[in-house]
């Protein structure tokens, strides 16, 4: 369990409020029923065997899925009280408010300083001195300036994994967002990478709510405050929230058979 | 791999399973040893001592190897954790049977009215019962059972009390130090079943997942 002197409190606020959320690619239903509420500065786990839709409910979020066609979301998903499928609701500032990490680390073919700078020169930000405050600041967050702030000019694809995976980290942190969605960010790099960004994970939830999808499980009960698990009963079938709790009380005492199955390893 | 894991587990659990019979046997023993001034007996239990010590450090030396290479959860986690704790109160069991034993070797060749003997005996009596239970409900998973040892230590605690009342009783020419190690004895054996409330309470836990209101000995009688 991620280590903390205090843990997040039961009334402390939630960020992201889902209700009875159902998922469909076309005629394949993916998830059924979700409704989970997201608290505010806590890391979030979703678990779960492969395939059984947590990556899809995490591309919800930031409505990720809008991308593939035929793709459709009924129910509730809300950021902040404000129901993030409505009509009027821009996808990109969405996606500037929550922004994601992915399994592979993916900068931009450019310089370590334009992955950073990327962002707030699109929102408008041109000034040297501004540009050069928010890469530095960013990089800091990420725990990467110190490794890089001689070669910021160098290309972000000769930095290794790991560094490429926290330049992204970066990347999005340069935009402020509230909310950042991690889709197994450490499952293509090496363990000190990996030990870099979940101490990275435990740092940055002081200011941002963190999701992430992962498919290790020592991994979710190290770094995150709650955990959620997934599961798909019968293949063909959607997928639904088995058990939703404290990681602490996940890990030692679940309440739901399925969830305590699978997290010994009994299956999946 | 995680075949090998559970079958680490069984394992494990029958150990602890049969610590705890060692020490009921020696328990036993050990009062048998008081009762009839069996001198013989009562070395038997004080040797046998270093034995449960070895085993169960082995326990705890395998729990802590378990732990650091297959990252158990939930009622895996809850087992290892709960085994060494039982097993550890176990042990301190079997060193109160070896103190019983140890005042056997003291009161041997002496003896004192018959009363206290039987009081001892039948406290005795009721302590391998409560032993007996702890093994069960830890080798079945019994909750009911592993709840039902707070009531069963109760009648212990009632004889240890009424030994004291008979002792008062004891005429001026009585052996004092005879008098004191029954005391003990009779002290150690309500210990003893203490220690297999506590570790009802774990056996409860380890099923349920929820940790219920620890037992603490109404008062210090001593």
């Amino acid at each position: 369990m991620a280590l903390r002197t205090t843990p997040i409190a039961d009334n402390a606020p939630n960020k992201i409020t889902v209700k009875e959320l159902d998922f469909f690619y076309g005629d394949f239903h993916a998830l059924t029923d979700i409704t989970v509420d997201i608290k505010e500065k806590a890391v979030t786990a979703f678990i779960g065997p492969s395939g059984c839709g947590k990556s899809t409910f995490l591309r919800c979020f930031n409505r990720m899925n809008d991308l593939i066609p035929s793709a459709r979301a009924e129910g509730l998903v809300s950021l902040d009280g404000q129901d993030i499928y409505e009509t009027g609701v821009d996808p990109v500032d969405l996606r500037r408010r929550i922004g994601m990490i992915f399994q592979q680390p993916n900068p931009f073919p450019m310089s370590i300083y334009d992955n950073v700078a990327f962002g707030p020169r699109l929102q408008g930000v041109s000034k040297k001195a501004a540009l050069d405050e928010v890469v530095q600041t960013s990089l800091e967050r990420a725990n990467l300036w110190k490794e890089v702030k001689d070669i910021l000019g160098r290309g972000g694809l000769t930095l290794s994994g790991g560094q490429q995976q926290r330049l992204c980290i970066a990347r999005v942190l340069a935009v402020e967002p509230e909310v950042m969605l991690m889709d197994e960010p450490c499952s293509a790099i090496d363990p000190t990478s990996v030990q870099k960004i979940e101490d990275l994970m435990a740092e940055l939830k002081d200011r941002i709510t963190i999701i992430i999808v992962t498919h290790n499980m020592q991994q979710a009960a190290r770094v995150s405050d709650f955990t959620a698990f997934f599961l798909q009963e019968v293949a063909g079938d959607p997928a639904i929230l088995v058990e939703y709790d404290r990681t602490s009380n996940l890990f030692t005492s679940p309440k739901d058979r399925r969830t305590e199955d699978y997290i010994t390893g009994r299956f999946g | 791999m995680r075949e090998a894991f559970r079958q680490e587990l069984k394992d494990l659990k029958a150990e602890v399973v049969s610590i705890g019979k060692g020490v009921t046997d020696r328990t036993r023993d050990a009062v048998t040893s008081l009762v009839t001034g069996d001198v013989d007996l009562a070395e038997k239990v004080v040797a046998g001592d270093e034995e449960i010590d070895r085993r169960t450090l082995a326990v705890e030396e395998h729990s802590i190897e378990v732990i650091a290479t297959q990252f158990p959860v939930a009622r895996d986690l809850r087992l290892l954790h709960s085994l060494t704790y039982i097993a550890l109160h176990y042990e301190r069991m079997a060193d109160l049977a070896v103190n019983i034993a140890r005042a056997a070797k003291r009161t041997a060749g002496r003896r004192g009215p018959q009363t206290l003997y039987d009081l001892i005996q039948a406290q005795g009596n009721l302590v391998y019962r409560v032993l007996d239970a702890t093994c069960e409900a830890l080798e079945t998973r019994d909750v009911e059972l592993a709840r039902k040892l707070q009531d069963l230590d109760e009648p212990i605690d009632h004889l240890y009390k009424q030994f004291f009342r008979e002792l008062a009783r004891l005429q001026d020419e009585e052996d004092i130090e005879w008098a004191s190690s029954m005391v003990l004895a009779s002290r150690y054996l309500e210990r003893i079943a203490d220690n297999a409330v506590d570790i009802g309470e774990r056996i409860a836990y380890l099923v349920t997942g929820e940790f219920e209101a620890l037992h603490s000995p109404d008062e210090e009688t001593s």
